[in-house]
């Protein structure tokens, strides 16, 4: 049996890291990220990791690095956060089109302007759309377990993305809680060795040119460029029954199940339910529950992959209920709600049911969603089933 | 046919002394095998000397099979004992080059001193060369095209020379990185799916050239496969501008990495927008000449000179005027590349973006160098900067910015400008090298 610790988010993930042995680890500091990355050098100096560390100039680096090791045949891992997710943004707008299955820790963190060093989801948000895998944790135990299992899809020939593994900045990055560490050889037996990609590699024992230009208005480039674009959304589908796949199996390996897409809580009867993704769940659980202590009918749905998005499970869980409360930590400019609340809405009009949906924004810039707040999102959400529309979102924090 | 090293003439330097007759009289006893005549009524001179031909006359005429092209030198042998001294080779040489020696009664020609001529070695003013650049094309000929036959770059650009003789010098074993620009464009990467290389090949971004091949180089390096040259054949902009900060940091880390910089002072390939490497004067499409602009207004920044800050494994500048100090450099440059960061700049005109002839490029690399705007020379750690080509007696720049029609509206102050911070890049340049 592997051991049990006392450590906080930014641990967990260098733990996990550690036992996903990857061969190449390029760093670059970030608050609420930092300390993983020290993690990272303490095992790698001690010897309990063997992996080669860069300690490179930036964040845009820190990614390339991993470009060129990940096609040398590599397994690679780094981490980031707000300004430097940005930073890195072109090598990591290019990641997927690639198909290399890098896994990044995102420590969400809301981005400057106006400046702030504090953790909301708001770097996550901005780049669900690029192509690569994002799932969100709940808790410490989850970062840990969650990125060996993201390791599993990335590789997966029939997904070959790179995934973000995204934790919640300070209230999971600094927060201490009690995880147990799985045990090296049950890890290695759950991900087996990396292969080289042979799709995309630089290698002279196998010529190939990688990335040449594509496209263009005639001749093979339109279709060719098409079947690049189109080979992504077919890994991206692909990964749904694959990240369930890997969930299941890490779950029969160390007697841990954690909800692969979604995790339906007290549902079954639910009226009304909210819509959940990161640490914020768990204080939303906390109310859920003294709600129904007091007779309501209110149940919850907690995402955890976040891209490729669940639609269909999500549609299949409200579809029963009267009112969706959506809790988002980011904000969606253009549509003066939240991005998740965006993604639901989605996935409920592709299905036959029909309810009225609130978005709910909190936790912006480290602010803390407290089950109180929760209990005034059942209050509001209740209301709105019961006919009381809202045309604005509802700010969380704004008096706080 | 092979390629050998041979004695050139440079008739503008020969003063006529005739130091190399006395000195190749001594060296092979009876008369010079070498003469220097007074040319036609243009007071130069003219030499007669075996030019050690490819396709030589002589041999083809000699009816005893007394004269024979040797395969290792390229020196055409004379047999004494097979010479039936009919003369004929003297017939059938254009140049001269075999003639009577009257003392002995029979032909004589230069052997070259087997590779270490006497003359050459007398001569006071230079006009006698020994020129090695024999061995660059036997070598050259002798290793593997790596790159894409064929060409499409523009007419007279030297970027496909550097592409095609840095491939062949590092082989198969090897990794490359041409980030978007020219290089690319001239087909590396390939299209569609195509390849433009036998060796692996790729389009980093413009911005992470240096750091994609730190991860290629490392990784290798873990695996065991420590004999792979990990090579960037990058331009001015990827290097100087938005890459730099990869450049740099790669550098500081001291990654073990052959990085070639193939500086045409701009953004040629996008439309010759300005970089920071373009000179002072320039005419970009980002620098026009009008009534309120007159061509770039700062001076470019000196990457090889930042690169040397750096403290890199080895770092030095070349041209495509002077091939065999390139080459030599090139050598140097993979070898380093094992031991740390490897930088190579090499200073290569844009005909389209610089408004000049195609014909006229090499022309343009001499005079760059003659001039000093560009200097060649070398650094490593061990010991530091030294010329590999001396900047004394250098000609005025002027004689190399007239020739750029990017340069045609510059005025006697602006020219003057460019010849003040060419002196200063010197003056550093001959203070590091004296340190």
């Amino acid at each position: 049996m592997g051991k049990t610790v006392v450590i906080d988010g930014n641990e967990a993930a260098a733990w996990g890291a550690a036992l996903s042995r990857p061969d190449m680890v390029a760093v670059y500091p970030i608050t609420p990220q930092s300390s993983l990355v020290e993690y990272l050098a303490e095992f790698i100096a001690d010897g309990r990791m063997d992996a080669d560390l860069m300690d490179v100039e930036g964040e845009h680096s820190a990614l390339s690095v991993l470009h060129g090791a990940c096609l040398a045949g590599a397994r690679t891992y780094s981490a980031t956060s707000a300004q430097g997710l940005a930073y890195m943004f072109e090598p990591y707008f290019r990641t997927p089109g690639l198909r290399l299955p890098i896994v990044v820790s995102l420590v969400t963190r809301d981005g400057v302007s106006p400046t702030c060093v504090w953790g909301g989801q708001q770097d996550a948000m901005s780049v669900k759309d690029i192509g690569w895998i994002h799932m969100f944790c709940e808790n410490q135990q989850e970062i840990c377990d969650t990125i060996p299992i993201a390791y599993k899809v990335a590789e997966h020939p029939e997904v070959m993305l790179p995934v973000n593994v995204n934790h919640d900045g300070n209230y999971l990055s600094y927060g201490v809680a009690r995880v147990d560490l799985p045990d090296q050889e049950v890890v290695n037996a759950f991900l087996g060795e990396k292969d080289v990609n042979w799709h995309a590699c630089l290698d002279p024992e196998r010529p190939m040119a990688v990335d040449p230009l594509t496209g263009g208005a005639t001749g093979a480039g339109p279709s060719m460029f098409v079947r690049y674009r189109k080979g992504i959304c077919a890994g991206m589908q692909n990964a749904l029954s694959v990240i369930e796949e890997a969930h299941e199996e890490w779950g029969r390996r160390t007697g841990r199940h954690w909800a692969p897409l979604i995790e339906n809580y007290r549902m079954d009867d639910a009226e009304i339910a909210l819509v959940t993704i990161g640490s914020m769940t768990g204080a939303a659980k906390d109310a859920v529950d003294e709600a129904r202590e007091s007779g309501a009918r209110v149940g919850l749905v907690k995402i955890k992959t976040f891209r490729p998005f669940p639609a269909a499970r999500i549609a299949e869980a409200l579809a029963g209920v009267k009112a969706v409360g959506v809790v988002d930590r980011a904000v969606n400019f253009g549509w003066n709600s939240g991005p998740v609340f965006q993604e639901v809405l989605a996935a409920l009009y592709g299905s036959a049911a029909r309810m009225p949906v609130m978005s709910f924004i909190g936790g912006l810039a480290g602010a803390d969603i407290t089950v109180e707040h929760f209990a005034r999102v059942i209050e509001r959400t209740r209301r709105l089933a019961a006919g009381e529309f809202a045309t604005q979102p509802v700010w969380l924090n704004e008096n706080d | 046919m092979g390629a050998f090293d041979t004695i050139a003439f440079h008739p503008e330097r020969c003063d006529g002394c005739g130091a190399c007759m006395t000195a190749c009289s001594t060296a092979k006893g009876g008369a010079s095998r070498l003469s220097i005549v007074p040319g036609a009524g243009d007071g130069r001179f003219e030499l007669a000397l075996c030019r050690q031909c490819g396709d030589p006359r002589c041999v083809m005429v000699c009816p005893a099979g007394a004269l024979f092209k040797e395969s290792d030198t390229g020196v055409i042998a004379w047999d004494e004992t097979r010479c039936i001294d009919c003369l004929l080779c003297t017939a059938g040489c254009a140049y001269a080059g075999i003639a009577l020696d009257d003392a002995s009664g029979r032909v004589s020609k230069c052997d070259t001193c087997d590779g270490d001529p006497a003359c050459v070695k007398v001569c006071p003013t230079g006009a006698l060369e020994w020129v090695t650049a024999g061995d660059i094309y036997r070598d050259y000929g002798e290793k593997e095209d790596l790159f894409v036959p064929g060409l499409s770059a523009c007419q007279g650009c030297n970027s496909e020379l550097i592409i095609r003789h840095a491939m062949r010098k590092i082989g198969r074993n090897a990794v490359v990185a041409t980030p978007p620009g020219c290089i690319p464009g001239m087909g590396s990467v390939g299209y569609n799916g195509k390849t433009g290389c036998k060796v692996p090949v790729f389009h980093p971004l413009l911005t992470n050239t240096a750091s994609m091949l730190a991860g290629i180089r490392r990784q290798y390096d873990r695996t065991g496969r420590k004999d792979m040259v990990v090579m960037a054949l990058a331009g001015d902009g990827g290097t100087s501008d938005c890459g730099f900060h990869a450049v740099s940091g790669a550098a500081e880390r001291n990654e073990k990495i052959l990085y070639v910089c193939v500086d045409n002072e701009g953004y040629m390939n996008t439309g010759m927008q300005r970089s920071s490497t373009t000179p002072f004067g320039s005419w970009t499409s980002t620098t026009p000449v009008g009534d309120h602009m007159r061509g770039k207004s700062q001076d470019a920044k000196d990457l090889p000179m930042v690169m040397v800050a750096h403290k890199c494994a080895y770092v030095a500048t070349a041209s495509t005027g002077y091939m065999d100090d390139l080459y030599a450099k090139l050598d140097k440059a993979i070898a380093a590349s094992f031991e740390g960061f490897s930088y190579l700049h090499i200073y290569s005109p844009c005909p389209t973006g610089w408004r000049i002839p195609s014909d006229k490029v090499i022309e343009a690399c001499r005079l760059s160098v003659e001039s000093n705007f560009v200097t060649l020379w070398e650094y490593t750690r061990e010991k530091g900067l030294h010329f590999t080509r001396s900047p004394d007696r250098p000609i005025p720049v002027q004689a190399y910015v007239e020739m750029l029609g990017k340069y045609r509206h510059l005025n006697a102050a602006e020219t003057a400008h460019i010849q003040a911070k060419v002196d200063e890049k010197v003056a550093l340049l001959r203070q590091l090298a004296a340190a």
